[in-house]
């Protein structure tokens, strides 16, 4: 495999893992938290980085999915969310190759417009919709995804990036 | 190099599964069938009751935090508190005990008074008290153009489409949807709602509108002329004659009226009574469903013996 230089070699990503980390960015968004604007969308920052990094086992069906379930969760028009984790997923798909060639900080900034663009996916339909436009602050919402994109590729990578053989010099 | 290094599944050269864009193209055409399906003829109540079952577990793991926190602030609040909610509600029960002892003096001296003048009877307030259902308030819809809470229970439990929901202060809306085990109730004060009213000053009906805009209070009573007797501080009451919420539920009280040239109405704001967010126990009625049936539209007009003779 190709790869860029003084990047570390990776362990299989576990299944298991990939599953119950989509679960918990799940459940942090059901989280009853109020009604705040620009409140970031972590289940889709989190489809986000596995459709990049595991496109193989990640992808738009299971975007598709889980955005059902924000659906009903926020009682919003059935395949809203649905759609715009659909379009995140698939530009995903069509980053992924060149983006894991850069630094983490720079993968933060490419992928603040595919996050604005599921925001904006969402809000086209509701204000054509319902004509309701909430406020400006919602533009905040992307900003903040992609600012937690680092933090979230550390914390999603740390698994992957034991030690291949552990040793009692090397326990993790 | 140890062996847990290496992906040993097999690479799937030839078993890749359909294209990211068919995918994409399926999956984008499904949602914006269901959106359709929705919006337009409200066909996925299944599904969504479907789902919802299946995140009820994950939803009461995520309310489970907020509990903690409500519990945890409660507890260090108090006995101070405790005792200052304690009195307080102490003293609204016994200035509500004595208006509850003149209601039942009132209504038999209305309802003398209603069969002296060979009025229809009113609802009667034990109808109220019969099909009432205390419920609690799970959680505000996190989404930020809607105004919605969800409702801690469900058809199982009885709650019926469209029931007008209360808290101590007055309407707070009324239920959307209906799930087995949970319920949604939209605010007054989404765009979506509004309600038929009635000023207690001047007993003049209209309908509010629920205005989620900003710099609004969340209610806007619409259609009202500009030469309307309407004053800030007007009480309005449910009005009774939809069908759904009984008569006399506080619903607003009017907090600003605009006189605007351009137009021949008024822009009258109003603020809810209910606790719009943050009230955790509410009540939920059975709609009235007492009104004269429809008209039928094209009934040909039934004419006096008058008119008829020529």
């Amino acid at each position: 495999m190709i790869m860029r230089s003084g990047q570390q070699l990776l362990l299989p990503a576990s299944p298991l893992f990939i599953w119950s980390s989509l679960f918990a960015a799940l459940l942090l968004n059901m989280l009853p938290l109020g009604r705040v604007l620009w409140l970031p969308d972590f289940l889709a920052l989190v489809l986000l980085f596995w459709s990049v990094h595991q496109p193989l086992r990640v992808g738009v069906g299971v975007a598709f999915m889980f955005g059902l379930f924000m659906d009903v969760n926020q009682t919003s028009l059935l395949g809203l969310h649905a759609l715009a984790y659909t379009v995140l997923s698939y530009f995903a798909s069509q980053v992924q190759r060149h983006l894991l060639w850069y630094k983490v900080p720079l993968q933060a900034l490419q992928v603040l417009p595919l996050l604005a663009a599921a925001h904006a996916v969402q809000m086209l339909v509701r204000v054509v919709g319902s004509g309701i436009f909430p406020g400006w602050l919602l533009l905040l919402a992307p900003l903040l995804e992609a600012a937690l994109w680092p933090v979230v590729s550390v914390l999603l990578l740390a698994p992957q990036r034991r030690a291949p053989d552990q040793d009692e010099n090397r326990p993790l | 190099m140890a062996l847990g290094t290496l992906d040993r599944s097999l690479p799937p050269f030839f078993n890749q599964g359909p294209s990211v864009l068919s995918k994409l193209v399926l999956c984008g055409a499904l949602s914006v069938f269901l959106m359709v399906a929705d919006a337009r003829f409200h066909m996925t109540q299944p599904v969504r009751a479907a789902l919802v079952s299946v995140l009820e577990p994950v939803q009461w793991l995520a309310l489970k935090p907020a509990d903690a926190v409500r519990y945890s602030r409660d507890y260090v609040s108090g006995l101070n508190q405790a005792q200052s909610n304690s009195a307080e509600a102490g003293k609204k029960l016994a200035l509500q005990s004595l208006r509850a002892g003149q209601v039942e003096a009132l209504a038999q001296e209305n309802s003398r008074l209603r069969k002296l003048l060979g009025l229809r009877e009113q609802l009667a307030t034990s109808v109220l008290a019969t099909s009432i259902m205390a419920a609690e308030v799970l959680y505000d819809v996190a989404d930020p153009y809607t105004r919605k809470v969800i409702l801690g229970k469900g058809q199982l439990q009885g709650v019926a489409l469209g029931s007008p929901v209360l808290d101590e202060f007055g309407v707070l809306g009324q239920v959307t949807r209906v799930h087995p085990l949970v319920s949604e109730v939209t605010l007054l004060i989404d765009g979506e709602l509004s309600i038929p009213v009635l000023n207690v000053r001047t007993g003049a009906r209209s309908v509010a509108y629920g205005d989620p805009g900003t710099g609004s209070s969340g209610m806007e009573l619409r259609f009202m002329g500009s030469n309307a007797d309407v004053q800030p501080g007007d009480l309005l009451t449910t009005s009774g004659v939809d069908g759904v919420y009984p008569p006399g539920l506080p619903v607003a009280k009017i907090n600003h009226i605009e006189r605007r040239s351009q137009s021949a109405f008024l822009k009258i704001d109003c603020q809810p009574l209910a606790l719009v967010s943050g009230t955790q126990h509410v009540i939920v009625v059975k709609p009235v469903a007492d009104r004269p049936p429809r008209p039928v539209p094209n009934a040909p007009p039934v004419r006096s013996k008058k008119e008829s003779a020529p």
